[in-house]
């Protein structure tokens, strides 16, 4: 894949680039209240293509101006919290191409200060009702809350990504995310067993987590996570699974050959729909080895 | 919240419990999915709180669920005069999927039907909107339920409610604590929110229906995935705020295949045959109870629920249609300690 892309790519772009709020922010979707996690993975997608560079920049500047003077990105500006895209954010700032990404330092310091300082709650152990060590801290969606798997690997990615892998915080949240692997290979929403019953895995949080774990020994939940991603991502098109997929595997240098192929057919299906510019991003993102590399660059 | 420390008519193994206690043994239990607990509300009066469920029974997805449902509304009461013109948000049940599992979630057939007979009475506006609990990719639950082709060939807009932009409100309910709620634009926009759930057991609430399916408007922007807040909460006091705070105009719940056993992801179908409606959620849910061979008084949500949002009691609810006999299908449950109020004593466990 060269850094020009195919068309798919160069329409979701301009698609992209197309849908930023006067303010500087992206929504969800286009006209929508702009929002912290589609506006940093934005950036971080069309970061490497030098005519959107101010859109970038402006982009950087709008998720520094709604950060809370602890560090916390909050979803929308309109609330405090919670603000779990603060680990996104975080990268976006360090990682993005554009010469503006420097002129980020102070929100950068003070968002990884919040995500080191920002934990789940953990639960006193009960083995009759949940299969995972309820003990073991990683990063919740909200505050007070218990540690889950999707804010727990952007947390890992983006601590990762300032140079702190080796945090107490972080070898926690890899503890974490091995003890919440499905046994048959994948990762959900962070629930492996209730009750008597195991749990199925999902694409796209096996793909955080997998990309979150890059770096990392592999190990037997690795392997198993990429034997379940490759058997399921050939009849996934949906955008947010198979980008996230993707992502994952690429980490892991098991990106299935039909790769591009499947990327296509999701940017074609998804342009007859409302347009969802986190979808576009992540596209995008999965498309480009060397942009999704942004959200991997410090591992291995 | 209101008076946290207000002694409430509210017990557990027989002893009172101050409001506060109820809160924070709700809490402290929850993890995930959450914790019903093994309170029981004794029931508020029910004086002047009355409704009509109506039954219909129903054999298969390919029956006439059109005129099904039309006739049901009709005997309800409900005609174009009182539709036309109306935004229709119509809410399935749509958790997740698994290849051959197509009870866990609400039926598209019966998602199709619901909004050809809101057509055909003159709504303005008919979007269908669900927020997943565990799923963020939407779309993937869509695509592999049937929904997606469903929705597409009745040319219907499918709304995700988890990453649609929102509105504060103050929450009317007062058992959670929380001040306000989070809820998605499109559900305060809509003149009439239409619960569409699947009969199902659930292995914390004891079971999942018209009431509980609300936990799907509420986005999980704000309250992540799982909604871990409303967990903590309590899904009782969670389930009874947010009824309280956006209350529905109708509730269709798909019982001609329900799911029995670990409910509502894990369990397995049951054939039930019936379609049920009503206008008021808390009546419907208690009608469910009891076709599933439950007793209504030992699902903790419908003991808070009873008389404030609507009534439990049988003498309060108006059967219409077929009668609960008809359709009675004890459901499996399982064998947890917090559900064992749940089975209705006329019912022996070894029988259901």
């Amino acid at each position: 894949m060269n850094r020009m892309g195919t068309s798919w790519q160069s329409e979701l772009i301009s698609r992209l680039a197309g849908a930023a709020a006067p303010t500087g922010g992206w929504g969800y979707h286009p006209g929508g209240i702009e929002s912290s996690e589609p506006t940093a993975l934005a950036v971080l997608a069309l970061s490497a293509h030098e005519e959107h560079a101010a859109l970038c920049a402006r982009g950087l500047s709008w998720l520094a101006s709604i950060q809370n003077d602890d560090g916390g990105v909050p979803v929308v500006p309109a609330v405090r919290a919670p603000c779990w895209p603060t680990g996104l954010c975080l990268l976006a700032w360090v990682k993005s191409q554009t010469p503006a990404g420097g002129a980020h330092d102070v929100p950068t310091r003070s968002a990884t200060s919040w995500l080191l300082h920002t934990q789940g709650t953990p639960i006193p152990p009960d083995t009759r009702l949940v299969g995972h060590d309820t003990t073991l801290i990683g990063w919740s969606w909200v505050a007070d809350t218990h540690s889950w798997v999707e804010p727990t690997a952007v947390a890992l990615l983006a601590l990762r990504g300032v140079g702190q892998q080796e945090h107490a915080r972080v070898r926690e949240g890899v503890r974490l995310l091995v003890d919440r692997a499905l046994a048959d290979g994948g990762w959900n929403y962070g629930n492996t067993r209730v009750l008597d019953n195991t749990l199925r895995p999902f694409p796209a949080p096996t793909g955080i987590a997998l990309a979150s774990l890059a770096g990392e020994p592999e190990n037997a939940c690795v392997r198993a996570a990429i034997r379940y991603l490759h058997d399921a991502l050939h009849e996934v098109r949906s955008p947010m699974s198979l980008a996230w997929g993707l992502i994952g595997l690429s980490a892991w240098n098991a990106r299935p050959s039909s790769s591009d192929k499947w990327l296509a057919e999701s940017a074609v299906s998804s342009a007859s729909r409302k347009q969802n510019c986190l979808n576009d991003a992540l596209l995008l993102l999965a498309g480009d080895l060397e942009t999704a590399g942004a959200l991997l660059s410090e591992v291995g | 919240m209101g008076d946290s420390t207000t002694q409430v008519h509210t017990s557990c193994h027989g002893k009172n419990l101050s409001r506060r206690e109820v809160l924070r043994l709700g809490g402290a239990l929850a993890l995930g999915g959450g914790v019903a607990g093994t309170l029981k509300w004794h029931h508020q009066r029910e004086s002047g709180s009355r409704a009509s469920v109506f039954i219909a029974q129903a054999s298969g997805y390919d029956d006439d669920l059109v005129r099904v449902i039309s006739t049901a509304l009709a005997e309800l009461g409900i005609g174009d005069a009182e539709i036309k013109g109306k935004r229709i948000l119509l809410k399935p049940n749509l958790v997740e999927t698994s290849p051959g599992q197509r009870h866990i979630n609400t039926h598209p057939s019966i998602v199709v039907a619901v909004a050809e007979v809101f057509r055909r009475l003159g709504a303005a506006d008919i979007v269908v909107a669900e927020g997943q609990g565990h799923r963020r990719d939407s779309l993937l639950v869509l695509e592999e339920s049937g929904m997606d082709r469903a929705l597409a060939g009745a040319h219907l807009p499918f709304v995700d409610l988890n990453h649609a932009d929102f509105a504060e409100v103050r929450n009317r309910g007062t058992e959670t604590g929380f001040s306000t709620l989070f809820i998605p634009k499109p559900v305060l926009s809509a003149d009439w929110v239409v619960s569409l759930p699947k009969l199902k057991t659930h292995h914390w609430a004891g079971m999942t229906c018209a009431m509980k399916n609300l936990f799907g408007i509420m986005p999980g922007l704000v309250y992540g995935w799982p909604k871990n807040p409303l967990h903590r909460a309590g899904i009782a006091q969670s389930i009874v705020d947010i009824n309280t705070t956006v209350p529905t105009s109708l509730s269709i719940v798909d019982g001609i295949v329900g799911m029995e056993g670990d409910g509502p992801i894990m369990g397995y179908p049951k054939p039930t045959g019936c379609v049920i409606i009503g206008r008021n959620a808390t009546a419907v849910d208690a009608t469910c109870a009891r076709i599933m061979g439950f007793d209504p008084n030992g699902i903790t949500y419908l003991a808070a629920a009873s008389g404030r949002l609507g009534p439990v009691r049988e003498e309060n609810i108006t059967q219409r249609g077929a009668g609960v006999a008809s359709v009675l299908t004890p459901y499996d449950l399982v064998d947890a300690p917090h559900l064992r109020n749940v089975r209705a004593p006329r019912v022996a466990p070894e029988t259901a």
